[in-house]
């Protein structure tokens, strides 16, 4: 196994970052409302299905719709894969920040 | 916020902190608070019922107003932790929204068991074993309560307050009834509220 070197473009968004560590704070097992985590991160509808849509291609997160009209609920789950790109990511993360500091350099 | 938008490595950083943080504040049921409500309601609520009986010859029992005091605090508890759980369980839905049901519908049976049981046995034994039903069954079903909630949600923490409240009201057998009082209000009420220190500092580590 490689060890990852480079910060996952998919999860490296603003947005799709706090998307993803959000989710990564629930049990597994369990799921947010698309409300609940609209309200948490304050974007728009529009933007957080655009951020979800690209989490979701990625195998990252998984939504499901159910229930109908007025009762009708989207949840939203972070995946296996998700929690381990998460993982992945603040590790390079780390490595980079670690690396940084002992060039006394600031990474971009 | 703008799609893609460039981050550096320290504005990562800093989102993942910032998102983590306040996803806990929102999203994970405050135990420091839980275990704060509790400790303070057996601290002194045993502790009135203590003083109550303290230097009673023969033992007769806690006063009504002490034994009223706890049904207070009991309340005041009860509806601080439903309002901490259902604020932070809003919008989740899954496995661990069972596990609070269960949780939850275990203590409440087995409270109601002990509300019954206590009064319907009281004229037939002894002031000591109805003290030990009624002051140390709580505590034992509270130790109980938070063992069968670390199995479910892998929470350490709750194993050792659960085992260590189990060992408090099982201890209680050997004892007289003020002294049960005042063990549940010592070993058991300070054990909460020490664990609600404990609490807080492995959330500040976590964090």
């Amino acid at each position: 196994m490689t060890a990852e070197t480079e910060l996952d473009p998919v999860i490296h968004a603003p947005a799709r970052l706090r998307v993803v560590v959000t989710l990564a704070t629930l049990r597994d097992g369990d799921n947010l409302s698309f409300t609940r985590l609209q309200e948490l991160l304050g974007l728009t509808p529009g933007n957080l299905i655009t951020h979800l849509r690209k989490l979701e291609d990625a195998g990252y997160v998984t939504t499901v719709k159910s229930g109908s009209g007025v009762a009708s609920r989207t949840s939203v789950s972070l995946s296996p894969q998700g929690r381990k790109a998460l993982d992945n990511y603040t590790a390079v993360l780390r490595q980079l920040l670690d690396s940084a500091s002992a060039d006394g350099t600031s990474p971009q | 916020m703008l799609e893609d938008q460039d981050m550096s490595v320290q504005e990562a950083a800093a989102v993942v902190r910032d998102a983590r943080v306040r996803a806990r504040e929102e999203l994970v049921i405050s135990t420091p608070l839980v275990y704060m409500a509790w400790g303070l309601v057996w601290l002194i609520g045993y502790g009135a019922m203590w003083l109550s009986v303290r230097g009673q010859h023969p033992y007769t029992g806690p006063s009504g107003v002490s034994i009223a005091a706890v049904f207070v605090l009991a309340g005041f508890a009860i509806a601080a932790v439903l309002v901490i759980a259902s604020k932070a369980a809003a919008g989740i839905g899954g496995q661990s929204v069972r596990q609070r049901r269960i949780i939850g519908s275990t203590w409440a049976i087995g409270y109601l068991i002990l509300l019954i049981t206590a009064p319907a046995v009281s004229s037939s034994v002894s002031a000591r074993t109805l003290a030990l039903i009624s002051f140390a069954g709580p505590v034992v079903l509270a130790g109980l309560t938070y063992i069968l909630a670390a199995a479910l949600g892998r929470d350490r923490p709750a194993l050792a307050a659960g085992a260590w409240l189990v060992i408090v009201g099982t201890s209680c057998a050997w004892l007289a009834p003020a002294a049960i009082l005042a063990t549940c209000a010592l070993a058991g009420g300070g054990a909460l509220l020490l664990m609600a220190v404990i609490e807080t500092r492995l959330r500040a580590h976590d964090s």
